[in-house]
């Protein structure tokens, strides 16, 4: 088992390669047979990813959630599901190109550093704390998928303002659906960490002696909270709408990197499970 | 085949001139009367702003085709024409020019689909004036087919190509639906009332028209089923509006860049289009650079028009493809006509011998061997003439070469030639 979770970790950054790539041809060349090979291309890769991880689970008797590059390999799984799910719901396909790219980049860093972790503390194989990774997770895709389509959002309106109607132009979704999009990604995304937070404060003191509220992990996360909450109760009791709210989001997500970057460094938490 | 046709358009004739040739319906009904009677046994006639063009087949193979031509200048007694602001195409010219036609590639506007209507609609004419027989309606089927399959399997309809729709190409980038959106058409012209009907097709939420004229914004609204703001009363009614087109012969400003600030911030953050498709312009530019207003004139739509036409051009290729199969379907199909009558004659001359055989020795044999004879005959010269009927058959399919196909069936009928045979077996 341990040789196929070998072979599937680094089948992985290559499949989610090739998907980039059917989406970066039909991105430019918009014919009509790719629209569907794309979505199948994506719809194995995430059937292998999932094996992979269910693999992982089984063989390592721990989600692989105990080190930062196995949860890398989980966020690429988890933002490349999210838009799949995105592309199912809304049709709108010309996205993936962008979002898919992050993907990308951290399932290459999670098959580049990710290691064989057998013996990890009884603590990390609670279900309570799967649940408060995943939340946590999942929370982050959220407001990264946010940050890219308050991304796209900022380059069409250029392109509208500064009447360059070309490729990029015909080809993104209009103003008011890049808006919506992004706004949905974070309410979700604001969702889950609410949820992580939670968990986190209720669970964590009972199972880790050295919990500290001053934690800098925690710390940032709340930052990083009360930034995206401000923002969602801004939006909708004065109405910050447009470009105005994108940017704002794509600040969000910055802070959010930094903090969580920052935090990294510094190292000394209790939030760093394995060494 | 010997279709004709002859044509007066855009490449060849100014608009004044196409328009003093243009034909109403009535016009063309009793124009294809006078065809009919002296010129073509078969044939249509088709009339837009951009052309007049005659196909037919003609009752005389030797007709000089520049009597169809007087007999147009004739019956529209139009001065300052002549044969030469004509096109004339012939056999397989005629029908490629006919198909390009239909399939928008010939047309002023590139791809533009209204022709097939108009085509359509002159077929159909032909068909119920009777001036339409088998081969006719062989052609219009095949006009049609390629007038869809070029839209439906090209790009060469794709992407707005006037004004007026390539604001609402820029308006479906700002707003996602625009059901739930509301649009004033200032200026109740022909660019603003083009404007309120795409934006009418587009599914627009709620309509409203501003015009000086009450009368013409009345018409107008009736129309796209708009309401009416009054001209006076527009700068405080405008920031209810999320798309406003203006197409006014204004000479001046009629929105100046104060106005339109104070329009944004009654909005409260929400984005308000501009399009400005009036020459001048009715609208100060530089509101172009408020946050939420998103503004186009007829110089940065014409980039879109621009744009489109190139990709359209692009296209042309994939429908000439269209037209040059279609045309080997079509002569193909009417390469068989030439061999059908050829193969139903043989088959009924070894029919006829068969048959007089088996009634010379029907009396000498038993009714039961004359059954089997009778069968056993039938299938002798079905199998004998199997092989020669599919093979000109496939000759007469195989391509555009007319000659060939009556090569061959010369060969046949003067091998066989039935007619001569049955005088010989007469006269002994």
């Amino acid at each position: 088992m341990l040789e196929t979770i070998h072979i599937l970790n680094y089948l992985l950054p290559l499949l989610y390669v090739a998907v980039f790539a059917v989406y970066l041809t039909d991105f430019y060349k918009d014919k009509p047979a790719l629209h569907n090979i794309k979505r199948i291309f994506l719809f194995v890769t995430l059937i292998i990813h999932t094996i992979y991880l269910v693999l992982w689970t089984i063989h390592f008797d721990h989600p692989p959630i105990t080190t930062k590059f196995e949860i890398f390999s989980v966020l690429a799984f988890s933002i490349g599901f999210s838009y799949f799910l995105i592309e199912l719901s809304t049709d709108i396909r010309a996205t993936g190109t962008f979002i898919l790219a992050i993907s990308i980049i951290f399932q290459v860093i999670s098959t580049l550093f990710i290691e064989d972790v057998i013996d990890v503390p009884e603590v990390l194989k609670n279900r309570l704390l799967g649940l408060h990774v995943i939340s946590a997770l999942c929370g982050y895709t959220g407001v990264t998928i946010s940050a890219v389509y308050a991304l796209l959002f900022t380059v069409q309106y250029k392109r509208i303002k500064l009447n360059q109607f070309g490729l990029v132009f015909n080809r993104l979704p209009s103003l008011e659906l890049l808006e919506k999009l992004a706004v949905s990604s974070i309410m979700v995304g604001f969702a889950l960490l609410t949820i992580a937070i939670l968990i986190g404060t209720i669970w964590l003191p009972s199972a880790f002696p050295n919990f500290s509220y001053l934690d800098p992990k925690l710390l940032a996360t709340g930052v990083v909270w009360l930034f995206y909450g401000a923002g969602l109760i801004v939006r909708f009791t004065t109405g910050l709408y447009g470009k105005k709210f994108m940017t704002y989001s794509i600040a969000g997500f910055i802070i959010a990197m930094i903090s969580l970057g920052i935090t990294g460094i510094i190292g000394s938490t209790f939030h760093q499970f394995s060494k | 085949m010997n279709l004709i046709g002859t044509s007066i358009n855009h490449h060849t004739a100014t608009i004044e001139q196409r328009e003093a040739l243009h034909l109403s319906k009535n016009e063309m009904t009793e124009f294809i009367g006078l065809l009919r009677n002296n010129l073509l046994s078969d044939g249509f006639v088709i009339s837009t702003c951009n052309r007049t063009e005659i196909f037919g087949l003609p009752i005389d193979n030797n007709l000089d085709i520049s009597k169809i031509q007087d007999a147009l200048l004739s019956y529209k007694h139009v001065d300052g024409l002549s044969n030469k602001n004509f096109l004339n195409f012939f056999s397989c010219g005629a029908v490629k020019h006919l198909f390009s036609v239909t399939s928008g590639i010939d047309s002023l506007i590139l791809g533009d689909s209204q022709i097939h209507g108009q085509m359509k609609d002159a077929f159909q004419l032909s068909v119920d004036m009777n001036f339409a027989g088998t081969i006719m309606r062989r052609i219009f089927d095949t006009a049609t087919r390629v007038g869809k399959r070029s839209i439906t399997e090209t790009e060469i309809g794709e992407g707005a190509v006037s004004v007026s729709y390539a604001a609402i190409q820029v308006v479906e980038k700002i707003f996602a639906n625009l059901q739930n959106r509301s649009a004033i058409v200032i200026g109740a012209g022909e660019t603003g009332e083009l404007a309120a009907l795409h934006l009418k097709d587009k599914g627009i939420g709620k309509i409203a028209i501003a015009n000086r004229t009450l009368i013409r914004a009345e018409e107008l609204a009736r129309k796209v089923q708009g309401e009416i703001v009054p001209f006076e009363n527009l700068h405080e009614l405008l920031h209810n509006f999320d798309i406003v087109i203006s197409a006014t012969s204004a000479p001046g400003v009629i929105l100046n860049y104060d106005e339109v600030k104070t329009i944004v911030k009654k909005r409260r953050g929400n984005p308000v289009c501009l399009m400005d498709l009036a020459l001048p312009r009715d609208i100060d530019p530089a509101v172009a650079k408020l946050d939420g207003v998103f503004y186009n004139d007829i110089d940065t739509l014409g980039k879109i028009i621009d744009m489109n036409i190139r990709k359209r051009e692009k296209e042309i290729p994939a429908v000439e493809a269209i037209i040059l199969e279609e045309m080997q379907n079509l002569f193909s199909w009417y390469n068989t006509l030439e061999v059908i009558p050829t193969i139903k004659k043989i088959r009924d001359f070894f029919e006829e011998i068969r048959q007089e055989e088996i009634d010379k020795i029907k009396h000498k044999v038993h009714e039961e061997d004359i059954k089997k004879l009778d069968d056993m005959t039938k299938r002798l010269v079905g199998r004998l003439l199997h092989n020669p009927t599919i093979r000109l058959r496939q000759i007469a399919e195989s391509g555009l070469n007319y000659q060939e196909v009556a090569n061959y069936t010369s060969v046949i009928s003067n091998l066989f030639n039935p007619e001569q045979v049955d005088e010989e077996i007469n006269s002994n």
